[in-house]
């Protein structure tokens, strides 16, 4: 039998919270569906968007129980409406450093010191900067990392868009119902996207031309207003200016574990958290799910999955602690 | 204390969703203008806040002054709204 609780509650709810999530993003959202069920007091820490980054993907055809795809926005909405629903409190901050106390964990928040007796964290990733002359400079105003958020300003305009990542290509073809015509840089000599989407990328050759070998140099602007990006062929060493009005980034992701620095929560060489078999960390009570999960898979299917898991595993360690 | 708020927003920014979500919690009321549904409106928005960006919250003060915040950012929203 479901029950519904009301949500009407904060992060000053309980002295001590059974579970803190760090983020919001499909995979602590899941896990967040099955620990409230079980009456685990369950606080979500989001200093984003509900639904991370699954919310700011404009279509989703790989998530199971949506024969004809879902939009990511509405995907996001219903798994929060799940977890809400069992009792879930999200609060919008952010969670800045996590400290073994022993008995529980004290977390450093937006929102003031929060206590846990366990703790996921879901952090996910956030994208990549080129770090060439005027991507900062142009940030939003000719330069984006977001298709979904700042597309709509290029309508009837030309646009460039870096990487050749399953991001890259998706995001390019989602652009091309703004943009007349669209160049996609690719520093390597191939694709890296899947072979679904360079397939379908193959039916915009009218609106995205791709070329390979090709570094991103430098972000041009006149009067503030974005006009080419200099670019060299690698394989030539010949340089190119290409006129655009804007330039789109997606050359992979970071993962958002710089708030552990002052911890000894063990990393990986790329920087995503270690974990065992039960996806725990190195500090007893605190687990990892989702992108951030060194060995994760990084789909929004796993990364609920990975949540779930987790908060199985979150219940037989808060039994274990009375 | 804030006499009017207005969104600028897309139908597929979640930022702006984030926004709308937060004046709600903290009960604001706004109004939005859907930059989807009035295309023309994107330069208002533009000229505005400098940026090709949504969302884009216009606060007018009660002595008619205008703060404009871009993006989803609670550092500058919320005192703004104060
Ligand atoms: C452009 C693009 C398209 C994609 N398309 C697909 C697709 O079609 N199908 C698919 O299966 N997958 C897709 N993915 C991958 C998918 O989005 C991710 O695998 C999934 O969102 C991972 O979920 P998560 O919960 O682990 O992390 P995220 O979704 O990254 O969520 C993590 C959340 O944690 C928050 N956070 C981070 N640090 C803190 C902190 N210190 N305090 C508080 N909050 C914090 C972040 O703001 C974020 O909201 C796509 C990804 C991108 C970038």
């Amino acid at each position: 039998m479901v029950k519904d609780k009301p949500a009407v509650m904060d992060a000053t709810s309980h002295k001590i919270w059974d579970l803190v999530t760090i983020g919001a993003g499909p995979a602590a959202l899941s896990a967040a569906l099955y620990t409230t069920r079980e009456d685990i007091t369950t606080l979500l820490f989001e200093k984003g968007v509900i639904g991370g980054l699954a919310a700011i993907t404009d279509w989703i055809d790989n998530y199971p129980g949506f024969p004809k795809g879902v939009a990511g926005l509405e995907l996001s909405d219903n798994l929060r409406l799940q977890a809400e629903r069992f009792g879930a409190v999200i609060e919008l901050g952010e969670v800045m450093s996590i400290t073994d106390k022993g008995t529980h964990k004290l977390l450093a928040t937006t929102s003031g010191d929060i206590k846990a007796r366990a703790v996921l964290i879901a952090t996910g990733s956030d994208y990549k900067k080129l770090g060439i002359p005027g991507e900062a400079e142009y940030f939003a105003r000719g330069v984006h990392y977001c298709a979904t958020c700042d597309g709509a300003f290029y309508r009837g305009k030309k646009l460039v868009v870096v990487g050749g990542g399953n991001s890259a290509v998706q995001e390019a073809i989602f652009l091309t119902r703004y943009a007349t015509h669209i160049d996609l840089l690719v520093r390597g000599d191939s694709m890296r996207a899947s072979e679904v989407l360079q397939h379908e990328l193959n039916d915009y050759k009218d609106k995205i031309s791709v070329h390979f070998n090709t570094t991103t140099d430098e972000i041009v602007a006149k009067d503030n207003v974005v006009t080419h990006v200099v670019s060299t062929n690698s394989k030539t060493g010949k340089q190119k200016n290409i006129i655009t009005d804007g330039v789109f980034i997606f050359i992979g992701l970071r993962p958002n574990t710089g708030f552990l620095k002052d911890t000894k929560i063990a990393l990986d060489e790329i920087g995503l958290i270690k974990s065992d078999s039960k996806l725990e960390t190195n500090m007893p009570g605190v687990f990892v799910a989702g992108d951030v999960r060194s060995g994760a898979t990084m789909q929004i299917a796993s990364a609920t999955g990975e949540g779930d898991t987790a908060a199985l595993m979150i219940r037989e360690f808060l039994h274990d602690l009375k | 204390m804030a006499k009017d708020i207005t969104i600028y927003t897309t139908n597929t920014c979640a930022y702006c969703v984030m926004v709308k979500k937060w004046l709600g919690a903290k009960g604001h009321s706004y109004s939005e203008v859907n930059l989807d549904d009035h295309p023309e409106r994107q330069k208002e928005a533009f000229e505005m806040s400098g940026q090709l960006a949504v969302p884009v919250t216009v606060i007018t003060k009660d002595d008619d002054s205008k703060e404009i915040v871009v993006g989803y950012n609670l550092a500058k929203l919320a005192p703004a709204v104060a």
